[in-house]
């Protein structure tokens, strides 16, 4: 018989001077693929990184590669949160910083990043060419690395993780700011590797996965306990909804009825066009919802309206009734929109505290704010306790589970109770019960006067409250309708 | 044209010398009021260039680039990096005459030839705006008595101006106006409004005079900040190498080291710096420092002596007109050193691992901070000028060696930084040469506490605490990190 691929006995973990994992037992044999799944902050993560050997651990764990197999003895593990750095090591990156062009490239492209890890693993460039295609990533080649969507630096680390062809490879949220298409596409890859001899473990509670995959577990109490299917995974509790604070059911000052509108707005990095004649109009109290695949557009027709992309003011495009390039400050913009997005997240100073965190949100700065008066201190208090972050306060944001951390974020993006919400996938590493209550915060924001863009993948999570929907697809707007009539959203 | 600095009389000299003046966020209630509606026309589009544009856009201001004709025809970087932003951009002739303010952020080298094609298509009662005093007060170029002359430079590279300031701050910066060109008194209302227009007053603005800023910025960076970090990263590879350290190690600790040391200076000053010590590694840490200060303290002097008589500018000024060769001559030698030609070895280096096992470069920013804080206060400039020199911007210029070692180092700073740090490298090397005899594996290389018990005398301990702690540049940078509300973790390992 063969050596389990996987085997772990007395495995014990603790992280922070907490226990995550307690005297753990787990087999993973030849032709399994397991999904975990089960509450966030469980220790799932830990598990795969202590498999890996990157986070310390005692007890004992063995990995067995099959010698007669003709893919490399070799465990690989994606991250569900990575951060990107240039050749010399560099992260310290703005989320704005691929709208501001600047000659000297900041960032390797996603060719040369991918040449750098095939020259460092001693992979063949050509063996990546139809990961790539599979992933339809292929357009992406001589895209810079900070210019990619959170999806798409996704699929960077997963044309990375199939490329190597490991024997054991595990993928922690595979699915994070993937498209429909994307997914689809990643599964057929995953069902390939599998059979031509990859064992799999997704971490993941999502139900649209690999029919291959034929074990499932969660994590209770430091230990794997296996269950029959995705179904079984214990859901977070359903959150009692609160009511919303005070300041937030008042209606914020309105400054004009048409919120923004664009005409014909172009936007090309040289020979690339982002965006071609795109048109939208919105009015107050409307709620749209922007969708698009991988690479769409989205962030840049976003980056616009925030004041953060350069080319805006060489735009017909006018914000709260004033044209954009008419002498105001971005700050101005900004001061009326409350805005999230993956990337925000993603390069958002996570030394800071939550608190500091979501007070940052009144002076749209990140991370940290001049003196918070009185009045937005209390204010403060109520949204944490609203988002039951009141206990976290203290905590440095970088010490959460990434769904509390968003959490906070999106409480920074409300605070300020601002006429214009941008949410930009903002539920993206919440689970179910986080995601429904989030949206009924946002339904339950809607009906006090805000005006909302909404963007969002998968047509199951929304907020019930959309009136409106803007498709973009490589940069035109094929679909602008008023969903009104429509039911099929409920 | 004469130095300008001295044809002043002496009383002159150190009153402008001795400007210095702390300006917190209140100051600045107007914003950028003042500049609101003018046209403002940036000459050169390198990094300070497009970055400081794009922020004062960004703040609702007139903002157009003029380059220079050959730069347009051949569409240079800079070419693109003003049009690929959406900015206008215009020949001289084309720009210039309609300007209210011009903004010169071209290279000290091509002040004088920038300054001379533009002024005469400047408009009565414009305003001509610097970064960098050098032009003024070393060249002496006179400006037109109609025009108004300010300084708005800040203490950061251009990418980190524009960073901090879309994260809704900014970094620290020297505002000044020129005493012989303020005919309107306006000067100070626009230097404002422009700092304000690049963030610079989230972060704490110090309102200099030209003189202060060219005299403590040439000081600063000849000397602690290139200098001294280029000389001591190279004695301390070739001691370790010498005594049989792995190469590759070495080269790691000593690229890598200097940043993560001086990211401990950022946050808390030089007794933040030596905290992150064991005691034992303190006390030999302010030991080793005391030595190096006696040493290198004639140089450091030397160095500020010639800064303050012209000396230093009239010699590299007599180098530009000789098509560089010297600088050129010595940058290629540092190309070539052992520590340059040795790339970081495969080896994980924990953080705290780099004050154990690197205590000399400890000993090496400490005495070289307090040195040149110490000279340019002696010769008359203000502690808040001489700390924003010295210590402020040691963990800047530690990161580009971070990121490439000294050639990139070199490359990033101006070129008259550059040529000042061989100088002074070039001279200190030899004074140390007794020094690094003693120097062992214990102070550079190897964990310092290997085979100590911890122990020391309280009073001692107490003593060298009270010494580090009291030192003026420690006073004085308690202060001005108050006002730097977010400084953000530069990381590169």
């Amino acid at each position: 018989m063969t050596n389990p691929v996987v085997h772990i006995a007395n495995l014990t973990l603790q992280y922070a001077g907490q226990s995550i994992l307690s005297a753990l037992d787990w087999r993973v044999q030849r032709g399994e693929h397991w999904v975990i799944g089960g509450k966030s902050g469980s220790g799932k993560s830990s598990l795969a990184k202590a498999i890996l050997g990157q986070e310390k651990y005692t007890g004992n764990i063995q990995l067995s590669f099959d010698p007669n197999s003709t893919l490399p003895p070799l465990a690989h593990y994606v991250s569900s949160w990575y951060r990107f750095t240039n050749l010399e090591g560099d992260r310290n990156f703005y989320y704005q910083q691929r709208y501001n062009k600047h000659q000297g490239n900041d960032t390797l492209t996603v060719y040369a990043d991918l040449m750098h890890f095939g020259q460092k693993r001693g992979l063949q460039m050509q063996d990546a060419e139809p990961i790539l295609e599979a992933l339809g990533f292929e357009n992406c080649r001589n895209t810079q690395l900070i210019e990619l969507s959170s999806g798409e630096h996704k699929k960077l680390q997963l044309v990375q993780a199939l490329w190597l062809k490991p024997q054991l490879l595990i993928i922690d949220e595979p699915y994070t700011g993937l498209d429909k298409n994307s997914r689809a596409q990643l599964n057929a890859i995953l069902t390939q590797i599998a059979n031509q001899g990859t064992t799999l473990i997704l971490i993941t509670n999502d139900n649209n996965i690999p029919s291959i995959m034929n074990r499932f577990a969660e994590i209770i109490d430091g230990a794997v306990r296996e269950v029959d299917s995705t179904a079984d995974f214990t859901k977070d509790q359903v959150r009692v909804q609160k009511t919303l604070p005070y300041f937030l059911q008042q209606a914020p000052t309105v400054d004009a009825d048409t919120m923004l509108e664009l005409k014909d707005v172009i936007v090309r990095y040289g020979e690339k066009v982002v965006l071609n004649k795109v048109s939208w109009t919105v009015k107050k109290g409307e709620k749209w919802l922007l969708q698009g695949h991988n690479g769409s557009g989205k962030s840049t027709l976003l980056s616009l309206l925030n004041g953060d992309h350069p080319q805006a003011y060489a735009s017909d495009i006018w914000l709260f009734g004033n044209k954009r390039g008419s002498g105001e400050s971005i700050w101005e913009i900004k001061e009326k929109i409350g805005i999230i997005s993956p990337e925000l997240h993603w390069y958002f100073d996570t030394n800071a505290t939550v608190w500091h965190a979501v007070a940052s949100g009144f002076y749209d700065s990140i991370g940290w704010f001049l003196d918070v008066k009185y009045e937005e201190k209390k204010q403060l208090e109520q949204l944490l306790d609203f988002f039951d972050l009141l206990p976290d306060k203290n905590k440095l944001l970088h010490t959460l589970p990434l769904g509390k951390q968003r959490l906070a974020l999106l409480a920074r993006t409300i605070i300020k109770n601002p006429q214009l919400l941008i949410l930009d996938e903002p539920c993206q590493g919440l689970d179910a019960a986080q995601t429904a209550h989030f949206n009924a915060v946002v339904d339950d924001l809607s009906a006090h006067g805000k005006t909302l863009i909404y963007v969002g993948h998968y047509e199951t999570q929304l907020p019930n409250s959309l009136s409106h929907r803007l498709v973009l697809e490589k940069g035109e707007v094929i679909l602008s309708e008023s969903l009104l009539e429509s039911i099929a959203y409920n | 044209m004469a130095n300008y600095f001295n044809t002043l009389p002496l009383r002159e000299q150190l009153n402008q010398l001795s400007h210095a003046e702390f300006m917190d966020s209140s100051q600045f209630a107007d914003g950028v009021n003042a500049l609101k509606g003018k046209k403002i026309v940036i000459v050169g589009c390198g990094a300070q260039g497009l970055n400081q544009g794009l922020n004062l856009r960004d703040s609702g201001l007139d903002v157009s680039y003029t380059l220079r004709k050959e730069a347009i025809e051949q569409k240079r970087d800079s070419w693109k990096n003003a049009t690929d932003n959406n900015f206008t951009v215009g020949s001289y002739e084309e720009l210039i005459p309609q300007a209210d303010v011009v903004i010169n952020l071209t290279p000290d080298k091509q002040h004088t030839s920038v300054v001379n094609a533009v002024m005469p298509l400047m408009k009565q009662g414009a305003t001509l705006s610097y970064s960098h005093g050098f032009n003024i007060v070393e060249e002496g170029m006179q400006i037109r008595k109609d025009i108004t002359v300010i300084m708005v430079a800040p203490k950061c590279p251009g990418s980190e101006v524009r960073a901090e300031y879309l994260r809704g701050f900014g970094v620290p910066t020297l505002i000044a106006v020129h005493p012989e060109n303020d005919p309107e008194g306006k000067g100070w209302p626009y230097a404002k409004a422009y700092c304000v227009g690049t963030g610079g007053h989230r972060a704490g603005v110090l309102k200099s005079s030209f003189v202060a800023e060219v005299k403590s910025d040439l000081m600063g960076e000849q000397t602690i900040l290139c200098g001294l970090l280029q000389t001591g990263s190279i004695l301390s590879f070739d001691k370790m190498v010498e005594k049989g350290i792995d190469a590759g190690y070495a080269s790691k600790l000593v690229q890598y080291g200097v940043e993560v040391i001086t990211e401990a200076l950022k946050h808390g000053g030089v007794s933040g710096m030596l905290d992150r010590l064991s005691n034992p590694a303190k006390i030999k840490a302010y030991q080793v420092s005391e030595e190096l200060k006696d040493i290198m303290r004639p140089l450091f002097q030397k160095h500020q002596d010639d800064i303050m008589s012209g000396e230093f500018s009239k010699t590299m000024m007599e180098d530009w007109a000789n098509g560089d060769a010297n600088l050129l001559k010595w940058r290629a030698e540092t190309g070539e050193t052992a520590f340059e030609k040795t790339p970081a070895g495969d080896v994980k280096i924990a953080e705290q691992e780099y004050f154990d096992n690197y205590l000399l470069m400890v000993a090496f920013v400490r005495a070289g901070v307090e040195l040149a804080f110490e000279t340019m206060v002696e010769a008359g400039i203000k502690p808040e000028s001489a700390y924003y020199e010295s210590l402020h911007e040691t963990p800047l210029i530690a990161n580009t060696i971070a990121r490439k070692k000294l050639f990139e180092m070199n490359r990033v700073i101006s070129d008259t930084a550059e040529y000042g740090c061989y100088l002074f490298d070039q001279a200190c090397k030899p004074l140390l040469t007794d020094f690094m005899k003693k120097v062992d594996t214990d102070l550079v290389g190897k964990n310092f506490n290997e085979g100590k018990d911890g122990s020391v005398d309280n009073t001692q301990l107490v003593q060298v605490n009270e010494i580090l702690r009291n030192h003026q540049v420690e006073v004085v940078g308690r202060t001005l990190r108050k006002a730097m509300t977010a400084m953000k973790t530069i990381k590169t390992v």
